[in-house]
């Protein structure tokens, strides 16, 4: 155990102090990220703290932090001030059971089905089977996505089965092959290589592979960024560089998220 | 006219007993069973886990492996800060309203219903307040002793009601006969109101302690998400609560780390509760004996 000393009077400072504030999506690849960079960097302290993108801006613009985390694109007046730099992006897709004849959903489709305004797999060219939809829990970061894609509101899903974590939506899928759901496309991949009986569809034709997701083209994403203003500290430059940088593309992927560099 | 023969009171009937009573231990064994079946459902994800290094070591894979040692200790320190402030200011502020102040009068009503009105407040208002007061203004940042002062401010108003109340229903000859006795009001308030009311002021504590340890609005924006052993007051540190916020929320597949944590924390509310209670007696009973 660490050896705890009160020092009563004083915040101790020590070497390079480097502070983000932010998302809380970002946030826990930035806490893997710099653990392992200040075992290759003695001397540097990485404080990662959370709070919301809004935060996030609001502290890199007032100093409380050197870098901001942001997981939405800036606004014209943000871009002004800050320049975002993406490290990754949030990839959702649509996955099917691999007996459902479907390949593609355009995002009105979508709408249509988690609204219940079909209701029925053969409206689509599929079997006469009723469709079972799995929405995510509330604060999902994948619910937010996809939400944002196929522009309905919480209150509009009328879902059948509501999950919380990826792994239990294909386990959905697979247990009942009339189901639909969305996942993070890190994990659906992973789990269709491994041989599990689900399929990743297309959506508005753009098929859903992580060099999709990573070029910008798939439309169900959102980018994972790091946000600097024009007073960036050299230690806080050199960490910028660090996570602009392919050396963090496998904690990345341990997260679920798509590397873009 | 004869006055009409006063009417006999009804009599509840004896089925209204045994339905009241029957209404009674369902309500019982609904809340118990409400209990324990959180209880149950935690221990059956999360005790698998539990271990001395899931207890000792250090977060590994953004929580999904490893174990919780800092944060317990970032934790007990945090609540350390929360009880060091809240039991002066809140038994003091009690003792003030029920011994030195007449009761309905204006300044009592004022600190009452202000007391009253912070209790009302939502914890992430406190939160934002404790990070710009605490963390900006007096320049903790983030920090143990930013979050502990936080905490402490938000259940300072559970402190001063239960003092308040166990001070107020003291047998009331108690301090007419104090001051017959020839004692000063200091005294009899240290040797004899305040060793009466210690048994209600310490369910004011575990009270306080169950909410400040299960808190997490106010703590992620004043001591903060960092993982890292604590060295001083001064270092932010995670408490078992964000920890397990962050895991349900941004961390994917955790679930099982999730309840292994939950259940670290409702033993650690156990433990507390029980020393503070323990503590309690077993300095009465030693005054007790000394006196």
């Amino acid at each position: 155990m660490a050896a705890f000393a009160f020092t009563a009077c004083g915040k101790k400072e020590s070497g390079d102090v480097v502070v983000l504030t932010g998302a809380s999506t970002i946030a826990p690849i930035i806490v893997d990220v710099a653990k392992r960079y200040e075992e290759a960097h003695p001397g540097v302290r990485i404080e990662v703290q959370t709070g919301g993108t809004s935060r996030g801006i609001a502290d890199t613009l007032s100093g409380v932090a050197d870098l901001g985390m942001a997981s939405r694109v800036l606004t014209d007046e943000e871009a002004e001030k800050l320049t975002a730099y993406r490290i990754a992006a949030d990839g959702v897709c649509v996955v099917l059971h691999k007996d459902n004849p479907i390949n593609d959903l355009s995002k009105q489709q979508l709408i249509d089905i988690y609204t219940k305004k079909e209701t029925n797999w053969s409206a689509f060219g599929g079997p006469d089977a009723t469709i079972v939809v799995a929405n995510k829990a509330d604060g999902r970061s994948t619910l937010e996505v996809f939400l944002g894609f196929v522009g309905l509101d919480k209150a509009d899903v009328k879902a059948d089965v509501v999950v919380g974590e990826n792994l239990h939506v294909i386990n959905s899928v697979v247990s009942n092959p009339n189901t639909i759901g969305y996942v993070s496309i890190g994990t659906a991949a992973t789990e269709a290589q491994g041989g599990t009986p689900i399929k990743l569809i297309a959506t508005d034709g753009i098929a859903a592979t992580t060099e999709n997701v990573a070029s910008g083209t798939f439309p169900i994403t959102r980018p994972l960024t790091i946000i600097e203003d024009a007073e960036t500290s050299p230690a806080a430059k050199a960490f910028l560089d660090h996570l602009k940088s392919a050396e963090i593309n496998d904690i990345i992927e341990k997260h679920f998220f798509v590397p873009v560099n | 006219m004869t006055p009409p023969t006063p009417r006999a009171r009804p009599v509840a009937p004896v089925w209204l007993d045994r339905a009241l009573a029957f209404a009674g231990a369902t309500a019982a064994l609904l809340s118990f069973g409400l209990f324990a079946w959180l209880v149950w459902d935690l221990a059956r994800l999360g005790l698998p886990r539990i271990s001395w290094t899931f207890l000792t070591g250090e977060i590994e894979d953004a929580g999904r492996s490893g174990g919780i040692g800092p944060l317990l200790v970032s934790t007990l320190l945090i609540l350390v800060c929360c009880l060091a402030l809240v039991i002066p200011l809140g038994t003091g502020c009690a003792l003030w309203l029920s011994e030195f102040v007449r009761r309905g009068s204006l300044a009592a009503r004022l600190v009452t219903g202000g007391v009253d009105l912070l209790a009302s407040v939502p914890s992430i208002v406190f939160g934002l307040f404790g990070m710009v007061f605490f963390g900006q203004t007096l320049k903790m940042g983030f920090s143990i002793l930013s979050g502990g002062l936080t905490l402490a401010c938000m259940i300072l108003p559970i402190l001063v009601r239960t003092t308040l109340s166990a001070l107020e229903a003291l047998p009331a000859d108690l301090r007419p006969a104090s001051a017959g006795l020839g004692l000063t009001r200091t005294t009899s308030i240290v040797k004899l109101l305040l060793p009466a009311a210690l048994p209600g002021i310490v369910v004011g504590i575990t009270l306080g302690i169950g909410r400040a340890l299960s808190e997490t609005a106010a703590l992620i924006f004043t001591s903060g998400y960092s993982i890292r052993w604590p060295s001083s007051f001064w270092d932010s540190g995670r408490a078992l609560s964000v920890h397990i916020y962050d895991l349900t929320l941004n961390v994917p597949q955790s679930g099982a780390m999730a309840s292994s944590t939950a259940l670290v924390l409702l033993a650690l509310i156990l433990v507390v509760n029980s020393a503070a209670v323990a503590l309690s007696e077993h300095w009465l009973r030693r005054r007790h004996q000394t006196s």
